[in-house]
């Protein structure tokens, strides 16, 4: 206990002598600097030690530093890559459009990625459908596909003999899964009446 | 010179032909023939499917091969029976070929299938996609539908018609409005007449 208490009074002690004469910089305080006197806290570069690599490596070795220098051109052939064999910098892509029907961006001469995705869907649909309804059975007859509401369409002759197989989807067909080419030319009239106002004064 | 005219003996094929791709399979070439035959089968049964570019290509010259000699030779040939009985996996398609397909395609002018190129995520995988259909399949087309574009002749003459008849039911529609405010016009006039005779007599 005693011991500890004479530790750390010796301590603080030695702190405030320091403190008195160097200050909290750690140098002597300016007051009792020399003139002309090289100071002790810079540490001037001594000639005798020079740089060397001796001194710098001591006994240790080096492991894996390049031996020859690089041509430029193969540093650039790593950087960027060869024209014709692996060309690393972003290439313009030329060949996209954009789609006459929905307006997406597509690659030239590859189906529009967003109709697409309309065709495969609806079809999707019916290909459960048909097979839902085909089942195992031998197929004999070609298949026609009906949405809700729509009727087989007859024969020239009025007759309705087609022998078909009709596969009915539970839902309307889709608008732009259209057969009809003509849009309608005008609006339905309206069942609702005009209303004057009352009670206006 | 009395050697036989080969493209007479066998069936042309009605797409360009690439060479032979080797599909690997560890089961060698049977198990790519196996692989090729699941893919004609399913071509058959779904009459559209979505297979890399590859495999699609490949099979469909097998494809179109099986369904011209079904054309061409009929049901009642053992060869094309064979054949049928080979590409066909599923037997109830053998049906749909003689049944379905024969008078479907027999007078088709062009190849029996279509293939398309199908978009893929980008980047992706490296393979590239194909759809491949049947010719009179029932599904929504998956060709750009061109009917809507205004140059094309028959719709500017269409839209003319359209116009026309527009015109035509507004000037119908403005005598109509224009008459029925004559006939109020009038009434109002006679009514007002009235009360003016009625407050002269009052007064």
């Amino acid at each position: 206990m005693s011991r500890n208490i004479y530790q750390s009074l010796n301590s603080f002690l030695n702190r405030l002598e320091r403190f008195i004469f160097f200050g909290h910089r750690g140098q002597p305080p300016l007051e009792l600097a020399l003139v002309g006197m090289p100071s002790v806290g810079l540490n001037a570069p001594n000639k005798s030690d020079r740089f060397s690599l001796k001194n710098l490596l001591g006994d240790g070795i080096l492991w894996a530093v390049p031996k020859h220098r690089r041509t430029i051109e193969k540093r650039l052939n790593r950087k960027f890559g060869l024209p014709g064999y692996n060309w690393k910098p972003l290439v313009a892509k030329t060949n996209l459009r954009s789609c006459n029907q929905c307006g997406h961006d597509h690659e030239l001469g590859v189906l529009c990625p967003h109709c697409y995705k309309k065709v495969e869907q609806e079809t999707r649909l019916m290909q459960e459908k048909i097979e839902q309804k085909l089942g195992l059975e031998p197929i004999e007859h070609e298949v026609v596909v009906l949405y809700q509401g729509e009727q087989l369409e007859k024969n020239e002759n009025g007759s309705n003999d087609r022998k078909v197989r009709v596969v009915e989807m539970e839902k309307p067909r889709p608008v732009w899964f259209s057969k009809n080419l003509m849009q309608k030319t005008t609006a339905q009239p309206a069942d609702t009446k005009e209303v004057k106002p009352s009670n206006l004064g | 010179m009395n050697q036989a005219d080969v493209s007479k003996l066998m069936s042309q094929l009605r797409i360009a032909v690439k060479p032979h791709r080797n599909l690997r399979n560890p089961d060698g070439p049977e198990g790519r023939l196996l692989k090729l035959r699941k893919t004609v089968t399913a071509l058959v049964k779904h009459e559209r499917i979505e297979l890399y570019y590859n495999r699609a290509d490949e099979a469909r010259g097998y494809a179109e091969l099986l369904i011209s000699n079904a054309i061409r030779y009929g049901d009642r040939h053992k060869a094309t029976m064979e054949l049928a009985d080979y590409w066909l996996l599923e037997k109830q398609l053998v049906h749909k070929l003689f049944k379905v397909l024969v008078p479907r395609l027999e007078n088709c002018n062009f190849s029996y299938t279509r293939m398309y190129k199908a978009p893929r995520d980008y980047p992706g995988m490296y393979y590239r996609k194909s759809v491949l259909e049947l010719r009179g399949n029932p599904y929504p087309s998956l060709l750009p539908d061109y009917t809507n574009n205004r140059n094309l002749i028959h719709n500017v003459l269409l839209d003319e018609a359209r116009k026309d008849y527009r015109r035509e039911k507004l000037a119908e529609l403005a005598d109509k409005i224009a008459s029925e405010s004559a006939v109020n016009a009038e009434k109002v006039g006679s009514e007002g007449d009235a009360k003016e005779a009625e407050n002269v007599e009052k007064a």
